[in-house]
């Protein structure tokens, strides 16, 4: 019997999380228990920016992470958080597509195995107020907790803020950030009605939690485990991105439901957003060099 | 082997390596290091430097050496006497008088820092030297000092609330704000018992002081605009929009810097000095840290926290004996291991069997920051101990004798919440109903 | 060498106190960034964002030099905290062989995790690991600060495990406090 510890970021109620535990179950019964994977969630046993290298290490067999988080090692893996390039999930499917070559192959790099991808909620923009146009933005202090989003903040005219997580609450009450651009997922566990009042359903990128295996561990299994571990990976995926689907719904209608003003964007926004995503894609191409241009030209064709 | 028993085992270790004069933070180490090699396969020098390395790089992290380092900056500054001097005649008449500042002042300045080690550490460093040379007794002070410096946790902002919120996915505004009303309650048991004691033994409380004409009084009171601008200016940064709970840490510093530079107390001597034992004791809690969250790692590779929690899942327990157990189950976890640590490690086991006997997770986050707040009291592991054996000198288990009292009121304050829920709930849903 | 090994315990603690001099200046001109922006807004400019980049990363890295630099100059001190019922219950030989024996442990400890702290490091170099923010810091930065300030604490604890095996005191026995608020028991 093989035993698989499994670093998870999130927390057990969160459908990545749901998703997973329904995976290491079918695992289970496919292997008849030869292969049991024990998930250690919200970060119990490595946190989120340790995951990664502790699967790389061998430290534990099998992980999640949120993908773009190692943009800055590579920028393939933030392919799915330059703004607007797929704002949809029929058009996130295809870039996933067009990049999991790419992806694959930097993972392979470092003896990591990617066994699928599950998207979280398509990310719009929270603010105090409505914004119908580009304009709006200027000069709103606007959360940027990266490279791209601090790039997407400077493009829209927007001052970019640095706020962590936990401090969002307490930063939007006090006025020190007034935009934020994230899922209705985020927005409705942390309960943005607190402290917020529009969302704007901008679907400007759909970003991915994959689940990945150290190669080493994976070649150790046998051959019917190594066939189970790949059919549920399969299933998980289909059903992690019909999850995600649902999730949009049903955390949409609960900041519906509590208040807040969902606001379907003016073609005028649309407009000016689109332009800032064009500016982001290119520069993001620049950066990922070949790779990036092999997948730009795979997902527009 | 079965896990009750390398449990067990293990507890005997950390207690052998503690007794023969093992630093506790190379116990913690050393236990952690030899579970991972006896019952874990991942290799055990990697793990133990990525999670040290994750542990120790925090932002979080980062307002307890500031806090520490104000702490030792007012305390060579005069404020903590002038502070004192303007309170004292003003408690005269109020049993336990001087004590009360401990217990007041921590729970004034928990509104500021999310972690109890810089709660204690804070006001500690500026009330036990005023305490002790005006003739209170000692066991008292620290013992106030120890309860109370938990409530740096249940007041917001918490660390724990953020950690607990995070996990289960529930609103931290929400959590921080159920945790008000409990705090105040623990401020008021804990002036109560304070007042009690001082009424019955009143041959160990300090003579009294002069009576002092109203007006002279009122002047004395002008004393205290010094350390009441640092508490405004400090929870003001925060609520003007100006810090965040963090950053307020670091203004504390300045502010500090700039009140001892205005009562003619800084120089370079007594900066040096306050800042060489701020990067101590903050050294000396980080390296304590450090081995806690190794060896809360070890515990999650061994999975023992959650095999004794799904063991109390599986007894079917009505939603009170379910409580007692639990509360039981993170004392004695609590002893060994930061109380944070047991929350992050069970949760996923626990919450199930909290959700299931129709707990409200909200009401549950704030029963388990109680219940944390106790082990930071309890020996052999909890960090109030650590930061006062830092500070007095007194070994970790006589400080914990002194804490006794307040580790009792804290599981009378468990009594109260699960009697009357309310004292947590009825804050965050009439200030957050829409 | 005394006087050697004593400026190297002295010199890295004293790093380890810049670090939060650092910290602590970093948030402080971020708050005046802001204080700064909003005094603009109230003149009806535009604000500038004014701000450290990556400050939480930083401070966090920071807080890592901090935290294992010092780790030397509070050994010596006497600060890192020890429980000494027994030490001090039994007669002198009883207590040096136990000084032995908890020092002997630290160092072994110590050693091995140098050990590790340099493995994460040259991983990190190897595979070009950086920070996750606005600024992309290379791990090993840090990461060699930690190795550093570890590899010091066990020279520290070699200088004591010799000094107790030749029978004299070790420096966190023989240090005399500045400030003790209560004294010693
Ligand atoms: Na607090
Ligand atoms: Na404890």
């Amino acid at each position: 019997e093989t035993k698989w510890d499994m670093p998870t970021p999130y927390g057990d109620s969160n459908f990545h999380t749901q998703n997973i535990a329904a995976f290491a179950e079918e695992v289970k019964e496919k292997t008849d228990g030869s292969l049991v994977i024990q998930i250690h969630s919200a970060g119990s046993l490595f946190k989120h920016p340790e995951i990664k290298n502790s699967v790389r290490k061998g430290l534990a067999p099998i992980g999640e992470i949120l993908v773009s988080r190692l943009s800055n090692e590579d920028a393939v893996f933030g392919v799915d958080s330059v703004p607007f390039l797929a704002p949809s999930y029929d058009q996130a499917w295809k870039l996933y597509q067009a990049s999991k070559p790419a992806l694959e192959e930097k993972l392979g790099e470092q003896g990591l195995q990617l066994l699928y991808a599950v998207p979280w909620p398509p990310q719009g923009i929270y603010a105090k107020k409505e914004i119908t146009k580009g304009d709006d933005l200027k000069g709103l202090k606007f959360r940027a907790y990266n490279t791209a989003t601090e790039r997407l903040a400077q493009l829209a005219g927007a001052v970019p803020t640095q706020v962590e997580v936990p401090d969002i609450p307490t930063a939007f009450s006090t006025g020190r950030v007034e935009a934020m651009i994230t899922s209705p997922s985020t927005g409705a566990n942390s309960k943005a009605w607190d402290f917020l009042s529009h969302y704007h359903d901008t679907q400007a990128w759909l970003p991915k939690n994959m689940v990945f295996v150290n190669k080493g561990a994976f070649d150790a299994l046998s051959d019917d485990e190594k066939a189970a571990v790949l059919e549920a990976a399969d299933v998980a995926e289909k059903r992690g991105w019909e999850a995600s689907k649902v999730e949009t719904k049903t955390q949409t209608q609960v900041l519906v439901d509590n208040g807040i003003t969902v606001v379907q964007p003016s073609s005028e926004l649309i407009q000016d957003l689109a332009a800032i995503g064009e500016t982001m894609a290119t520069e993001w191409q620049e950066e990922a060099g070949e790779t990036g241009q092999a997948v730009l030209e795979a997902y527009k064709n | 082997m079965d896990l009750s028993l390398v449990a067990l085992l293990l507890g005997i270790g950390m207690l052998a390596a503690l007794a023969t004069g093992i630093w506790v933070a190379v116990a913690l180490f050393a236990v952690a290091l030899a579970a991972m090699m006896v019952l874990v396969s991942a290799p055990a020098g990697p793990v133990l430097a990525t999670t040290v390395w994750g542990a120790s790089n925090s932002w979080d992290l980062t307002a307890l050496p500031m806090f520490i380092w104000m702490g030792e900056i007012l305390f060579r500054s005069r404020l903590s006497e002038d502070m004192f001097a303007g309170l004292s005649p003003w408690m005269r008449n109020l049993p336990g008088r001087l004590l009360h500042v401990n217990i007041l002042g921590c729970g004034i300045f928990a509104a500021v820092s999310g972690s109890s080690a810089a709660t204690t550490a804070t006001i500690g460093r500026m009330s036990l030297p005023e305490l002790k040379q005006r003739g209170y007794d000692e066991r008292m002070a620290i013992g106030t000092l120890a309860g109370s410096g938990t409530l740096g946790l249940l007041i917001p902002p918490s660390i724990i609330l953020i950690v607990y919120g995070a996990a289960t996915e529930q609103s931290i505004a929400r959590l921080f704000m159920a945790g008000v009303l409990p705090g105040a309650m623990l401020c008021l048991l804990f002036m109560g018992y304070v007042a009690i004691w001082a009424l019955l033994n009143k041959d160990k409380m300090p003579a009294k002081e002069e009576v002092i004409p109203f007006i002279e009084r009122l002047l004395a009171t002008r004393r205290l605009f010094p350390v009441i601008g640092l508490i405004v200016g400090v929870i003001g940064s925060i609520y003007a929009g100006l810090a965040s709970p963090t950053e307020a840490a670091a203004i504390g510093v300045m502010l500090a810097l700039l009140l001892s530079w205005v009562s003619g107390t800084l120089s370079r001597k007594s900066f040096a000095e306050a800042l060489m034992g701020a990067t101590r004791t903050s050294c000396m809690i980080a390296f304590i840290l450090a081995g806690a969250a190794f060896l809360t790692v070890a515990m999650g590779y061994t999975g023992i926290p959650r095999e004794l929690a799904a063991w109390i899942g599986s007894l079917n327990l009505s939603p009170y004996a379910l409580l007692i157990a639990l509360t039981l189950f993170f004392v004695v976890l609590g002893c060994f291991l930061d109380g944070i640590s047991v929350v992050v490690l069970t949760t996923s086991v626990i919450l199930p069997m909290v959700e299931q006997a129709g707990l409200d997770l909200i009401w549950f986050g704030i029963y388990l920051v109680l219940v944390v707040e106790m082990s930071q009291i309890t020996p052999p592991v909890g960090f109030n101990l650590f930061v006062l054996q830092g500070m007095t000198g007194y070994n970790i288990f006589k400080v914990a004798r002194m804490a006794l009292p307040f580790f009792l009121l804290m599981i009378l304050a468990i009594v109260l919440i699960v009697t009357f829920p309310g004292l947590a709930l009825w804050l965050p849903q009439t200030m957050l109903s829409n | 060498m005394r006087k050697a090994l004593n400026t190297l315990y002295q010199a890295s603690t004293a790093m380890a106190a810049c670090c939060l001099v650092v910290i602590a200046s970093l948030v402080v001109l971020q708050v005046f960034g802001r204080i700064f922006d909003w005094s603009r807004t109230v003149f009806g400019l535009e604000p500038l964002g004014l701000q450290v980049p990556s400050l939480a990363e930083i401070a966090g890295f920071l807080l890592v030099g901090a935290s294992f630099l010092a780790l030397s100059g509070t050994l010596r001190n006497g600060d890192h905290i020890r429980v000494a019922i027994l030490l001090q219950s039994v007669p002198k030989a009883g207590a040096r062989i136990l000084n032995v024996w908890a020092v002997a442990v630290a160092l072994a400890l110590a050693a091995f995790f140098t050990w590790n702290a340099g493995q994460l490091a040259l991983d990190s170099i190897k595979f070009n690991e950086t920070s996750y923010g606005v600024i992309p810091i290379p791990l090993v930065f840090p990461q060699s600060v930690m190795t550093f300030g570890l590899l010091v604490f066990s020279i520290a604890l070699l200088d004591d495990l010799i000094m107790a095996l030749t029978g004299k005191a070790p420096s966190f026995e023989s240090v005399v406090k500045a400030d003790p608020i209560e004294g010693k028991e």
